[in-house]
């Protein structure tokens, strides 16, 4: 992944997202990871001048948040002209049918599922570090 | 008469006390038959009173008719008598002649009409008398006058004797006559009260009559009204019921939906901290291989700082811990995991579809062959009857039913399981899977369809899911299932389908 490439990680659960960073450099991708454990702050970030005008990003998106569900932050992402072009990794507990439907209806590019056994989620995110490693991100302009 | 009235009244008022418009309204009109007896006896009675008093009538006024013609056939004779004396003509002769002749007539006729009267009676014996006697003299001046000794003849009458005894005989027939009229005059006094009462009687009784035809109509209303309130006020209950069962329905519904998400929910969240356990008693792991391979470093190196405790405590104590961590958070997960099987199960829309059940079971025995031939047992299936229901949970409901009953055999003797079904008569179709296996013992009944509970020997691997999760699917099916197992012995599961599912 071009180093430019930020990865913005919306995740409640510090531990979850202490994992998932850990996986992920573990993959060798060094990309700068700006974490919100909530979803209004990570709009707040995600809406500002700063980061509509500062280059390509990538969001890795967890469902179960405090205070809105990870659904709305998606459709709000997808539905702003200029945010809905950076992929969208849902990254969540979450294996229900019709909730993995809804969010390819919304438009995320990928859906994975927390594996409980720590093998298979280290494997999972070390997977996803290496598709980082290969996607192309579209700059936000 | 009285009595039946009392009888009836005492009646009456016995139906009105025991309540019931059938009896009262037959009281009533008991009541109105007897009024109407009452008022025909009545009417009888006037009328047997009437011709009664007709009679009487009639019966005077002959009598008198009959003195007084006694009285004017007498006086002809004495015309007849007295012209003759007087005359000598034959003619007058005649006219005493015929008289006489019609007296002993009406004498008789006079008789005959007073021979029961007491009263009458004395006057009639003393009327035939004078008349005899008034006769007699008669004769005997006739007689003196036909011997043309009229002298003599006249001589008699102005004795005064016949004058005499027709004086007397017109006070006895006037005396009569009196009798009569008061007795006639008395009957009518009596006829006219009998009518009077009659008229009472019949006017009473149709009064009364119309007021039971009254109370009758009044009952018959307030009866109706009762029935039409009591009509609508079953309507109403109904409406209300109706209502009640369709917001019970929904409430239960609703209730159930909650159920389904909370289940979902919670599992979802419970998975979140385990993730974490998992995820960093791993980490935990890879740092204390680092810290052994450190230790074993140093041991080789400067064994003298070496602690045999820190060494224990690395290289056993941190290992043993993190496996119980381990196997316990994937225990939990197992559970969290049937929750959610669950949950997503009884969210899973049913559909109906005609079912070989002989075809589909047959299936499921052969998917268990190797295991059954392993063990020397065998699953058989006999013709089964089929029915209208959703295949996944059927497949689900018999996997599960028959990998129990391979799961758990006797290792004292070759496994025998048996598949049977009928139709039964209400629309329902039983099914029953027939074991000879190790059997379960009466108070695990029940719980053996309680989710995470298991009985008997725990030699098999299993999480005390799978009969809960089958009495759910059957339940969800409109279905029962029920066990009938003695310890050591086998079991039986019986399952009961509706043949078509709604």
């Amino acid at each position: 992944m071009p180093h430019s490439v930020k990865i913005v990680m919306i995740e409640d659960d510090h531990g979850h997202a202490r994992l998932i960073e850990k996986n992920i450099r573990r993959a060798n991708i060094s990309n700068e990871i700006e974490h919100f454990a909530d979803g209004s702050s990570a709009l707040e970030h995600l809406f500002s001048e700063k980061v509509l005008n500062n280059g390509p990003l990538l969001i890795l998106l967890d469902l179960n948040l405090p205070d809105m569900s990870g659904t709305d932050i998606l459709e709000k992402i997808k539905s702003d002209e200029r945010l809905r072009r950076a992929p969208v990794v849902i990254l969540t507990t979450t294996d229900d049918k019709v909730e993995i439907q809804r969010c390819y209806d919304l438009g995320c590019n990928v859906y994975i599922t927390k594996p409980v056994e720590y093998e298979s989620f280290s494997d999972a995110i070390r997977q996803l570090g290496l598709f980082l490693s290969v996607i192309q991100a579209p700059e936000i302009s | 008469m009285e009595w039946n009235i009392r009888e009836n009244l005492v009646t009456f008022s016995r139906f009105l006390r025991t309540g019931g418009l059938g009896r009262s309204l037959l009281g009533l009109l008991s009541l109105a038959f007897v009024l109407l007896l009452i008022v025909n006896l009545a009417t009888f009675f006037m009328i047997g009173r009437t011709t009664e008093f007709h009679e009487t009538v009639d019966r005077s006024h002959r009598v008198q008719t009959a003195a007084r013609d006694l009285l004017i056939r007498l006086v002809d004779a004495e015309t007849g008598q007295r012209g003759y004396l007087l005359t000598g003509s034959q003619e007058f002769l005649t006219i005493h002649d015929e008289a006489i002749r019609d007296l002993p007539g009406l004498m008789q006729a006079l008789d005959d009409l007073t021979a029961q009267d007491a009263e009458v009676r004395d006057r009639v014996d003393r009327l035939r008398e004078m008349a005899r006697e008034r006769i007699g003299i008669m004769e005997a001046t006739i007689s003196l006058g036909r011997a043309q000794r009229s002298g003599d003849a006249i001589g008699i009458v102005r004795e005064g004797r016949g004058k005499e005894l027709m004086d007397q005989m017109r006070a006895e027939i006037s005396a009569i006559d009196a009798i009569e009229e008061e007795r006639w005059a008395s009957r009518r006094q009596q006829s006219e009260w009998s009518a009077g009462a009659t008229v009472g009687i019949n006017a009473l009784a149709g009064i009364l009559i119309l007021m039971l035809a009254g109370i009758v109509a009044w009952m018959v209303m307030r009866y109706l009204r009762q029935m039409q309130s009591a009509q609508m006020e079953l309507d109403r209950i109904n409406a209300n019921l109706e209502n009640e069962v369709r917001d019970r329905t929904g409430d239960l519904i609703r209730a159930n939906e909650e159920i389904q998400r909370f289940a979902y929910i919670v599992s979802h969240d419970l998975r979140a901290p385990l993730v974490n356990v998992m995820g960093y008693t791993s980490e935990l792991e890879t740092a204390g291989q680092i810290i052994d391979r450190q230790m074993s470093r140093v041991e080789t190196e400067a064994p003298d700082l070496m602690e045999s405790d820190a060494l224990l405590a690395v290289r056993e104590d941190v290992p043993e811990a993190i496996g119980f961590i381990r196997a316990s958070t994937e225990k939990m997960d197992r559970l969290i995991n049937a929750i959610l099987k669950l949950s997503r199960e009884g969210r899973r829309v049913l559909t109906a579809e005609p079912i070989d059940m002989t075809k589909m079971v047959q299936k499921i025995a052969d998917a268990v062959n190797h295991q059954t031939e392993s063990v020397g047992a065998e699953v058989e299936v006999t013709d089964l009857p089929g029915l209208t229901g959703d295949r996944l949970s059927l497949e689900q409901v018999f996997g599960n039913l028959i990998d129990n009953a391979v799961k758990y055999l006797s290792p004292d003797r070759p496994g025998r399981i048996r598949v049977e079904g009928v139709d039964l008569a209400d629309g329902m179709v039983e099914y029953r899977i027939i074991d000879n296996g190790r059997g379960i013992s009466d108070r695990d009944h029940e719980r053996i369809f309680e989710l995470f509970r298991r009985a008997g020997k725990q030699d098999q691997p299993g999480e005390g899911l799978g009969l809960a999760f089958v009495k759910n699917s059957v339940r969800r099916m409109g279905g029962d299932i029920t066990v009938e197992s003695k310890l050591g012995e086998g079991s039986t599961f019986l399952l009961k389908f509706p043949k078509r599912l709604s």
